[in-house]
């Protein structure tokens, strides 16, 4: 009787070719000399039989075409956009002859606009100088100059702390005219 | 081969990636360490005919402001963050207040308050040049005039 | 000459939808009959199986040819299947109905190559549907794709992510559970 739930337990397993060749070589044996175990299969087969009709019967009727329009149609319209977004890019990713022409022209682009970091100034041609410009000033009472030195176009910014200095000044008082 | 037509898609998704990075450099400065500020304080006066050679550089600067004499006082760096503020001591009691502000169009605005104790003398914002600078003279000192020449390079 | 899967899957990769619909038409109804006897309802069966199919184009460039593609493939359809079973909770009387129909105008007896081809017959696959349906969602997706497929427990085991002996303890299990409920039936 024992003997009879193991076999029953590995029944399953047995008809479904799951079991090695020894342990399967034990249960055909035991399932050949037992009644019990063999009503058993019996009805196990009968249960796999019937449930694969039954699943397969469900799914009777099931035309390609409109089901293919479903997947179709969700390919087309339900990508988010990141989706799409990769599908697109994804072909950029084959080999493509000549494909690193326009990044390295982009580079060289870049290239020139970047020297400005290592040449200052170079970009807006060597007159333009050394050029500040000055935003606001507010000399609290005091006299105060702005004037540009002529070959380097260095601003000049003239605090006249003594009054009696502003006779002797080479600028002009409290503006921001840079004619000089 | 059309490339105009059909241009290879992953040149156009890595130069759209640099153009990318390249918009992103004045913001990859600013948004870098600050700016480091180098003060050089001059005497200049007409009590001899030097010139220190240590201003060679700035020569052409100072020849327009017509002292007959120039010497390199002191030269100082700091570097302030953005928004920072540094302070310079300058002879005679004087302190330079340096503030950058913004960086924008390869040009660095600089917050500068001049002040003799706790009292301002002056106030002024200026854009200079990176790498640039401006000369802030004036005060009395000794014999002559302190210029100030201020200098600015983002970090 | 027929291509594999695999090779269909490569020129899905590279972007030809006619390849994905090769694979489609391979295993539309396989997918479809794993669905449905999951989650009982012909109508969210056939959603899910699209669903399952979309999925699979969306994510093709996953697929590594790690396994075999019909695993791949049914792995989405179960995990789609099992997660739709645990939101919704139909009524058995519900599912009957529907699958009643079915029975009813003789399609399942006629195209299953059900040994009964009788009213007895219908009355086994009634009952056999609703016992399924009292079934777990993880016992029900071994017990299909046994019934249906007949895949190995290994290949069940790399659809569902457990161990094949554990796919032998859930379909021991679901087996007498049903064989419990049909019991004279049988």
């Amino acid at each position: 009787m024992k003997d009879c739930e193991v076999i029953e337990s590995s029944l399953g397993a047995w008809l479904d070719g799951e079991l090695d060749r020894s342990e399967a070589e034990r249960v055909r044996i035991h399932v050949q000399e037992c009644p019990s175990c063999l009503g058993e299969k019996e009805r196990l087969e009968r249960l796999q039989a019937s449930l694969k009709g039954v699943l397969e019967g469900g799914a009777s009727g099931l035309a390609f075409e409109p089901f293919w329009d479903g997947v179709r149609q969700r390919i087309l319209e339900r990508k988010p956009w990141h989706a799409r977004l990769w599908d697109w890019a994804r072909p950029a990713f084959y080999p493509q002859r000549l494909a690193w022409a326009i990044p390295l022209v982009i580079v060289f682009l870049l290239g020139i606009l970047s020297l400005e970091q290592f040449f200052p100034g170079w970009r807006w041609g060597l007159n333009r100088g050394n050029v500040a410009a000055v935003d606001s000033i507010d000399g609290h009472g005091f006299n105060v100059a702005v004037f540009r030195e002529s070959k380097t176009k260095t601003t000049v910014i003239w605090l006249f702390e003594d009054q009696e200095d502003e006779n002797e000044s080479s600028g002009e008082s409290a503006s921001t005219d840079s004619s000089f | 081969m059309n490339l105009l037509g059909n241009p290879p898609r992953l040149t156009l998704l890595f130069s759209f990636w640099l153009l990318l990075s390249s918009g992103s450099l004045d913001a990859a400065e600013k948004g870098q360490q600050g700016v480091q500020l180098n003060i050089g304080t001059i005497l200049a006066s007409n009590e001899s005919d030097d010139f220190d050679p240590k201003l060679s550089k700035i020569k052409n600067q100072l020849e327009v402001i017509k002292y007959r004499s120039y010497r390199l006082i002191k030269e100082e760096n700091q570097k302030v963050p953005w928004n920072g503020n540094a302070a310079f001591e300058i002879p005679g009691g004087r302190t330079l207040m340096v503030m950058p502000q913004e960086y924008r169009n390869n040009r660095i605005s600089l917050k500068v308050r001049l002040l003799a104790g706790e009292k301002p003398l002056l106030d002024t914002t200026v854009r200079i040049r990176n790498r640039g600078n401006f000369l802030l003279g004036g005060p009395a000192h000794e014999e002559g005039v302190l210029i100030l020449s201020i200098s600015a390079m983002t970090q | 000459m027929e291509l594999s899967d695999w090779e269909l899957v490569q020129r899905c990769q590279q972007g030809e939808i006619a390849a994905f619909q090769e694979l489609v038409v391979k295993y539309h109804r396989k997918v479809f009959m794993v669905v449905l006897g999951i989650v009982n309802h012909r109508e969210d069966a056939m959603e899910i199986a699209q669903e399952t199919f979309f999925r699979a184009y969306r994510n093709i460039n996953g697929f590594k040819g790690g396994s075999s593609f019909y695993t791949w493939l049914y792995r989405i359809a179960v995990n789609l299947s099992i997660d739709f079973q645990r939101r919704q909770k139909r009524s058995p009387v519900e599912f009957r109905e529907t699958m009643d129909d079915l029975m009813d105008k003789g399609e399942g007896a006629k195209l299953a190559n059900d040994p009964y081809v009788d009213v007895q017959g219908r009355e086994i696959g009634k009952r056999l549907l609703a016992a399924i349906d009292e079934l777990t969602p993880d016992h029900k997706a071994v017990i299909v794709m046994r019934a249906i497929e007949g895949l190995s427990y290994k290949d069940i085991g790399r659809v569902l992510g457990c161990s094949e002996g554990t796919v032998m303890s859930r379909l021991h299990y679901a087996r007498k559970k049903l064989q419990e409920k049909l019991g004279p039936y049988l």
